[in-house]
């Protein structure tokens, strides 16, 4: 008997269905991935605290009197500098780490492609959501997946970047190739590093203060958003979820159904196999 | 406050080297590279009108020094007594001052990887010693001193007896080595070493007169771009999203 199908387009909820899904969680994120975002956050944080007040003459790009407080915050410039690289290559070997361990499961093509592949919905998400920003347009948001396109950007952006700004401060710090190519590193990792703050803007503004994504915010904590966000923001992947908890609901009821984890929907199998790899 | 200064007699210089040689063994200087070496002219004109002397090169410790506004982290910087110093903890070794140093005084050092060039030997000075080229020179031809000390034999050669400082009208960097001697002598010598106009590196260039301002551009107009829709979200107040979405 086949399983009950789902509609293709969100529609207007009635306030039962409204309730019944902001009360279900759903799983978004991994611990690991959170960790990571976190820890992330924090370095980019003391990077760019340190980073521009190390650049002088006409390098020069933070006023004087907050070069003065951080420098004075390290007693030297060199310390400063110091501890600037040495976060630097606690981040670079977490990363690689992440890399080694995470390669198969967080870096596999299924992975990046639902991250960083933007399709004509995406588009046509970026245009409305930018004119609903300004107060120009009250289209309704194309359905977007487990990201949208606006975290897609920034996640192509920072693929593109992070390793930039890793291997040119790897450069300078080891004087690998020469010294025209510290030279010429030290120019691309302040361009590649103002890239990713023009994204860093977009994305604390968005993650951290716009209302909308306050669950999106929230789930980098618990790991978890409720289906009501999943189902009003990203239409595509709450269908994927419910897909699964549909099937799994008709085959084999209920308590089948409670413990499906959407995030990975390719683990899913029948309760008893899931039992036995726990 | 001192304003330490160099001068070479050039009368008394016999080009033997022997500072290049004590500088070399005091700073550990790797083999193909100096913090000061000296240069002949080789001798001109016919006799009797015949002219020589030696170019002693180090770093002229410029009033206005264009590696100190080249260096990106100021590990080059000016010392209030003149002294054009490289802070060891922050050179990043990119070269930008060596492209930048008229006189060519700086390298790039291959053992630590950084930028390296005479300090009047700074250290020495900590301990009260002269400079090790001062103290070494066979001939007596250099001198050490502070151009503030009225009673100094420096401040007295410089200001009493016309010593000058190879500069030209473009490069007026105001470098603190004197040279003295027969008028043809340091001429001669002014006019086979003269300074070159200061250059930058390209990526020096790139970086400061490109990358920056699109890059505070961008950062900028992003940052703008978010304060608008704050202030808008400000003004229209915050929805309440959930029942919103419940209609």
């Amino acid at each position: 008997m086949a399983a009950p199908t789902i509609a293709q387009t969100p529609r207007p909820l009635t306030a039962a269905e409204t309730d019944a899904l902001s009360q279900r969680q759903v799983k978004k994120h991994d611990v690991a991935i959170m960790l990571l975002h976190w820890f992330n956050a924090i370095v980019w944080l003391v990077e760019l605290a340190t980073g521009p007040a190390l650049l002088t003459s006409s390098f020069r790009v933070a006023p004087w009197w907050y070069i003065q407080i951080v420098q004075g915050f390290f007693h030297s410039r060199a310390n400063m500098l110091q501890f600037h690289i040495a976060v630097g290559i606690t981040w670079i070997v977490v990363f690689v780490v992440y890399g080694t361990f995470g390669f198969r499961t967080y870096l596999k093509k299924e992975v990046l492609q639902r991250e960083i592949s933007l399709d004509g919905n995406d588009i046509q998400w970026l245009k409305i959501r930018i004119l609903r920003l300004l107060g120009r347009s009250t289209e309704p948001l194309p359905p977007q997946g487990i990201y949208n396109a606006g975290q897609k950007l920034l996640a192509l952006m920072v693929y593109a970047m992070v390793p930039v700004v890793m291997i040119t401060g790897l450069i300078m710090t080891f004087h690998l190739i020469g010294t025209a190519a510290v030279g010429w590193a030290a120019a691309i990792h302040f361009a590649a590093v103002g890239a990713v703050v023009c994204g860093l803007i977009i994305h604390v503004y968005m993650g951290a203060v716009f209302p909308e994504e306050k669950p999106a915010f929230f789930s980098m904590i618990t790991g978890t958003v409720n289906e009501l966000y999943a189902y009003t923001n990203h239409f595509k992947w709450w269908k994927e979820v419910s897909r699964v908890r549909v099937e799994i609901l008709h085959e084999f009821g209920p308590e089948g159904a409670a413990t499906v984890s959407p995030g990975a929907p390719q683990k899913q199998g029948k309760p008893a196999e899931r039992e036995k790899h726990q | 406050m001192a304003r330490y200064a160099m001068l070479i007699d050039l009368r008394k210089c016999v080009g033997c080297q022997a500072c290049a040689v004590a500088c070399d063994k005091e700073w550990d200087v790797p083999l193909g590279f100096a913090r000061t070496h000296v240069q002949p002219t080789g001798v001109v004109g016919s006799f009797p009108k015949l002219a020589s002397g030696f170019h002693v090169a180090h770093c002229n410790q410029c009033e206005r020094p264009s590696c100190v506004a080249a260096c990106p982290t100021g590990a080059t910087h000016q010392s209030p007594d003149g002294i054009v110093r490289i802070d060891r903890g922050l050179c990043i070794g990119c070269g930008y001052c060596v492209e930048a140093c008229p006189y060519d005084a700086r390298y790039i050092n291959p053992v630590i990887n950084q930028a390296d060039k005479c300090d009047f030997c700074a250290a020495r000075l900590q301990r009260g010693l002269q400079p090790a080229c001062v103290a070494t020179c066979t001939a007596h031809a250099k001198y050490f001193g502070d151009l503030e000390d009225s009673n100094g034999e420096v401040f007295r050669m410089v200001y009493e007896r016309g010593a000058r400082r190879l500069q030209t009208a473009q490069v007026a960097v105001g470098p603190n080595v004197y040279y003295l001697g027969k008028k043809q002598d340091v001429d001669l010598v002014f006019a086979k070493f003269p300074p070159r106009a200061p250059r930058m590196a390209a990526s020096s260039e790139f970086w400061s007169r490109l990358l920056k301002p699109l890059v505070l551009a961008a950062v900028g107009a992003t940052f703008l771009g978010q304060a608008v829709a704050f202030f808008y979200q400000l003004a229209t107040g915050e929805p309440d999203h959930e029942s919103q979405e419940k209609t």
